[in-house]
C-alpha cells in the first residue's frame, strides 16, 4: 500500500501522460462542476483517498505573484521573442554591429555572468542574452568569439563548482536547463577565435592612433577609443578563459600559469572601467523590472523554463560594480594559486581557514578545492593524502614509529598498524578540508558533525598507541610510545571544537546572557586542553631530538652545536595562551556585569538556561576525549561560593582586566605580529581600561546595558559602557 | 404529535438536500484522477489530473502543464511543467474534461 502511495506521489509532480499530447475531445463542464462544488460543505475537501490535505499544501498557487512564475511573463504587453524569431523579425542584428553596441552587449554579459556566480540561475542571467543561445547564427566575428568564450567560461566554472561540491542552494544554481554550452567547439578553437579578433582590433587600434603633428579628427579619436575598449574586453575574456582552462590541467605548473594569466587580466580592468561609457547604455523600462534593456537581451525569454517553485528575481549587477567585482574575484583566484607553495597538512588547513575567513565566492572556493585535491585522488595531483598526513603526524609529535632511528620503523607489524591508521585518517581530513570550503554559515553545522568521525579516529589512535607501546617495550626497553598518535588526533578535535564555538559569535547566534558559559567553556576547558596537548607534543618532539642528538654524538665526536632554535609549536602555544586569556577576561566580565544587573535575561518559561547550555554544546557529546562538561558540572565548577569570601563584581572586573592585560603582554612579545595579533590587541587594550573603570565603580548605578562591539574582532567584543 | 410531524418535515427536507449533496459528490468523485483542462482569468490554460476541490471551486491539478494563450492547438509553443498546482476558484474561467472520461465514468455509475 505504501509503495503505491509513493508512486502516485511521484506521478502528481512529474510525468506527462501520453494522451495529453494528442488532441482529445474536450467537453465543457464548467457550470456542472461549479454547481456541484457549491453543494459541498464549508471546509470540506473532495479528494481521492490517496490525496490528502498534506499533499494539497505543497501545490503551488496559481495567480499568486509570490508563487506563480508564469504570471509575470504573461502580463507583459509585448511579444517575447527567442533568438531565431528575433533575428527573423529583424529585432536584433547578427552582423555589422557598431562598436558601442558590441561594448554594451559585452558589458551586460559580464554583469550577467557575475550575477550568475552570485547564486542566480543561468536562465535569468547569462541566457537572457539571446546571442548565446546559438552563437552559430552570429556573423559578426567579435560577437561570435565573445559569446563562445562566455559559454566556455560558464561551462568550466560550472564544472569546477560541481566537482568541488562546496556549494548549497544559496551559493549556486547548478541547473543548465538544457542550454548548449558550446560543447561542439573545442576550448582551443575558442581561445584561437578570441585571439584572432584581438589581433584584428589591435591593428585597428594602431591605425587610428594619433601621429605626431597630425590634426586629430575627433571621429578617428573616438573610433580609437572604442576599438581599444573592445580590445580590452575581448582580451580580458580570453585571459579569464585561458586561466580557467589551466585549472583543469593536472600539472601544478598550470596553476602558476593561471596565476600569471590572472595578473594580466587584472591589468586590463582599469582600461575596461574607464571605457564603460562607450558602450550602449541600457535604458530602464519599468515593464521589464530591474533588468537592463539592450538589443540582444530578453529577460523573459526563459521564463517558461523556470522550475515550478516561487519566482526568484535576479537583480543584474550594475556595470560600475562589475569591474570592482572582477578585480576582487581575480585577487581571490590569485590567492588560491598560492596554495601550491604550502606543502604540509597543517599549513594547508590554516590556509583553508584563513581563505574562508574573507567569505570568498563559490568559484574561488571551488577552485581552491579542486586545486588541492585533483579528481579527489592526489594532493596537487602528485602526493598521496596518506603521505601528507604521515608528514604532519611526524612533524607534530615525532612518534618513534615514524622515526628512521627507531626499531619500530622497519617492523612489519608496526608498519601495518600505522599504515592502516593513516589510511583511515584520509577521509576525515579530506572532509575537514572540504568543510572549510563551504560558506561560513554552513561550516558550523558540518563541523559539529565531523566531530563524530574524529572521535572514532581518536579511539583508533589510542589503540594504535597502546599496541605500538607494547611492541616497543619488547624491542627497546626504556623507550615509550604513549599518547603520540592520540595527541595529534586530539589536537585536531580540539581545534574543531574551538572553531565550532567561536563561529557562533561570528554568526551572531548567541544571546548576551549566553556569553559567559561559552567563554567559560573555551577558556577553562578547551584552550586549557589545547595547551596541554600542544606542550605534550612539544616535549615529545624534544625527546625525539634528544635521542637523535645522542646517536649522532656516539657516531662522530663532533660536538653538536647547542643553538637555541625556536620551538616549532612555540607560536601556536603563545597564541593559545592569548586566546585563553581573552576568553577568561570575557567570562569574568560577563559574570561581573550580571552581578551588577547589566545583562538582560529572558523570561525562562518554556526553556531554561540548562536547555540552552545543552543545546549549545550538544555536538561535543559524541566526543570521548575531552569529555563533555555537563551543565551540572559546569555550575559546580564555576560556583563563586567556593571562594571565601566570594568575589564581588569589582574583584571580577579587576581579574578580567588582568586577563586582558596578560593577553596584551603575550601578544606584544610576538616578534612578527600578523593581522590577527593586531586585531586582538585592538580589543584587549580598550577592554583593560573599561574593566578598570568598572572595577572603580564607574557608572555602577546606570541601568543602561553595555554594548558588545564585534566589529574589530569577530570572536571578541570591545565592551562599551554607555 | 405536532413535534413529530415537524421532525418528519425536517427529515424530508434534509433528505432531499442530502440527495443533492450525494449526487454532487458522486459527480465530482467520478471526475477524480481524470484529465482536466482549466482556463484561467489571465488566459493561460492548465492541463492536469483532477485531484481535489472544495466549495469555492478551488481546484488542484496534478502533473499540471501550463499552456499559453493559444487554447485550441497544443502544437503552438511547448508547455511548461508545473507539477502540483492549485487554481483559486475565482480565477477559474472554464473547466473541460475529455469526452471519453465522461463516457467511462457514466458507464462506471
Amino acid at each position: 500500500m505504501k509503495s503505491s502511495v509513493e508512486e502516485d506521489d511521484a506521478g502528481w509532480s512529474l510525468g506527462v501522460p501520453e494522451k495529453m499530447r494528442s488532441n482529445a475531445n474536450w467537453v465543457d463542464i464548467t457550470q456542472d462542476f461549479k454547481a456541484a462544488c457549491r453543494e459541498l460543505n464549508l471546509g470540506e475537501l473532495l479528494h481521492d483517498k490517496l490525496f490528502g490535505l498534506f499533499e494539497a499544501m505543497s501545490a503551488i498557487e496559481m495567480m499568486d505573484p509570490k508563487m506563480d512564475a508564469g504570471m509575470i511573463g504573461n502580463q507583459v504587453n509585448r511579444k517575447v521573442l527567442n533568438f531565431e524569431q528575433a533575428v527573423k523579425e529583424g529585432a536584433i542584428r547578427v552582423r555589422d554591429l557598431s562598436l558601442p553596441e558590441l561594448i554594451g552587449i559585452i558589458d551586460t554579459c559580464f554583469c550577467c555572468l557575475i550575477t550568475w556566480l552570485e547564486g542566480h540561475s543561468l536562465a535569468q542571467t547569462v541566457f537572457t542574452c539571446l546571442y548565446v543561445h546559438n552563437p552559430e547564427l552570429i556573423q559578426d566575428p567579435p560577437l561570435k568569439a565573445f559569446c563562445l568564450g562566455l559559454l566556455k567560461l560558464c561551462d568550466i566554472a560550472r564544472d569546477k563548482i560541481n566537482k568541488a561540491a562546496v556549494f548549497e542552494e544559496e551559493d549556486f544554481q547548478a541547473m543548465t536547463y538544457g542550454f548548449k554550452m558550446a560543447n561542439n567547439v573545442t576550448d582551443l578553437r575558442v581561445t584561437g577565435m578570441l585571439k584572432d579578433v584581438e589581433d584584428d582590433l589591435q591593428r585597428r587600434v594602431k591605425s587610428t592612433r594619433s601621429r605626431q603633428g597630425e590634426d586629430r579628427d575627433p571621429e578617428v579619436e573616438l573610433e580609437h577609443q572604442q576599438c581599444l575598449a573592445l580590445f580590452s574586453r575581448v582580451k580580458f575574456t580570453r585571459l579569464l578563459l585561458t586561466a580557467l582552462i589551466s585549472f583543469t590541467k593536472k600539472e601544478t605548473s598550470a596553476v602558476s600559469e593561471a596565476q600569471k594569466l590572472m595578473t594580466q587580466a587584472a591589468d586590463l580592468l582599469p582600461a575596461i572601467h574607464s571605457t564603460i561609457h562607450h558602450g550602449n547604455q541600457p535604458h530602464n523600462d519599468t515593464t521589464k523590472g530591474d533588468h537592463p534593456i539592450m538589443m540582444g537581451f530578453e529577460p523573459l525569454v526563459n521564463q517558461r523554463l523556470l522550475p515550478p517553485t516561487f519566482p526568484r528575481y535576479a537583480k543584474i549587477m550594475k556595470r560600475e560594480e562589475m569591474v570592482e567585482y572582477f578585480s576582487k574575484l581575480i585577487q581571490r583566484i590569485i590567492t588560491v594559486c598560492n596554495i601550491i607553495s604550502t606543502t604540509n597538512l597543517h599549513g594547508i588547513l590554516d590556509f583553508f581557514c584563513e581563505f574562508s575567513e574573507q567569505s570568498p565566492c563559490v568559484l574561488s572556493r571551488s577552485l581552491l578545492q579542486t586545486t588541492f585535491l585533483i579528481d579527489n585522488k592526489k594532493v596537487f595531483g602528485t602526493h598521496l593524502m596518506q603521505d601528507l598526513i604521515k608528514d604532519a603526524l611526524r612533524s607534530f609529535v615525532s612518534p618513534p614509529v615514524l622515526s628512521s632511528k627507531c626499531s619500530l620503523y622497519n617492523n612489519p607489524q608496526a608498519k601495518d598498524y600505522i599504515d592502516s591508521f593513516l589510511t583511515h585518517c584520509s577521509r576525515p581530513f579530506c572532509s575537514l578540508i572540504q568543510i572549510h570550503g563551504h560558506n561560513r554559515a554552513r561550516q558550523r553545522d558540518k563541523l559539529g558533525h565531523i566531530l563524530e568521525e574524529f572521535a572514532t579516529l581518536q579511539d583508533e589512535a589510542e589503540k594504535v598507541d597502546a599496541a605500538l607501546h607494547s611492541l616497543l617495550l619488547k624491542l627497546e626497553p626504556g623507550r615509550q610510545h604513549l599518547a603520540c598518535v592520540g595527541t595529534w588526533v586530539l589536537y585536531h578535535s580540539l581545534r574543531i571544537m574551538i572553531l565550532y564555538l567561536l563561529s557562533g559569535f561570528e554568526l551572531e547566534l548567541y544571546s548576551t546572557h549566553e556569553y559567559y558559559y561559552i567563554y567559560w567553556y573555551l577558556s577553562e576547558f578547551l584552550y586549557a586542553w589545547l595547551m596541554s596537548t600542544l606542550s605534550r607534543a612539544d616535549s615529545s618532539q624534544m625527546a625525539e631530538e634528544r635521542i637523535l642528538e645522542e646517536q649522532q654524538k656516539g657516531r662522530s665526536s663532533k660536538k653538536s652545536k647547542k643553538k637555541k632554535k625556536a620551538r616549532p609549536l612555540g607560536k601556536e602555544i603563545t597564541m593559545s595562551q592569548a586566546y585563553q586569556n581573552m576568553c577568561a577576561g570575557m567570562y569574568k566580565t560577563m559574570i561581573a556585569l550580571d552581578m551588577d544587573g547589566k545583562v538582560r535575561k529572558p523570561q525562562f518559561e518554556l526553556d531554561s538556561e540548562q536547555v540552552r547550555y545543552e543545546h549549545r554544546f550538544a555536538p561535543f557529546n559524541s566526543v570521548v576525549t575531552p569529555p563533555p562538561v555537563h551543565y551540572i558540572q559546569f555550575k559546580e565548577m564555576s560556583d563563586l561560593k567556593k571562594y571565601s569570601p566570594p568575589p564581588q563584581s569589582a574583584d571580577l572586573y579587576m581579574a578580567a582586566s588582568k586577563h586582558f592585560q596578560q593577553a596584551k603582554l603575550i601578544l606584544e612579545n610576538i616578534t612578527s605580529p600578523d593581522a590577527e595579533v593586531n586585531r586582538i590587541l585592538k580589543v584587549a587594550k580598550p577592554n583593560i581600561v573599561v574593566m578598570k573603570l568598572l572595577a572603580g565603580g564607574h557608572k555602577k548605578e546606570t541601568k543602561a546595558l553595555p554594548e558588545f562591539d564585534f566589529s574589530t574582532h569577530k570572536y571578541f567584543p570591545v565592551v562599551k559602557i554607555i | 404529535m405536532a413535534t413529530e410531524n415537524e421532525e418528519n418535515g425536517a427529515d424530508m427536507q434534509s433528505e432531499s438536500e442530502e440527495s443533492a449533496y450525494c449526487l454532487a459528490r458522486q459527480k465530482l468523485e467520478s471526475l477524480l484522477n481524470k484529465n482536466m483542462r482549466i482556463r484561467m482569468t489571465d488566459g493561460r490554460t492548465l492541463v492536469g489530473l483532477f485531484l481535489c476541490t472544495d466549495r469555492d471551486c478551488n481546484v488542484i491539478l496534478g502533473s499540471a502543464q501550463e499552456f499559453l494563450k493559444s487554447t485550441d492547438s497544443f502544437s503552438q509553443g511547448e508547455p511548461r511543467v508545473l507539477g502540483l498546482a492549485m487554481i483559486p476558484g475565482h480565477h477559474v474561467v472554464s473547466i473541460e474534461v475529455e469526452s471519453e472520461s465522461l463516457v467511462n465514468s457514466s458507464q462506471g455509475m
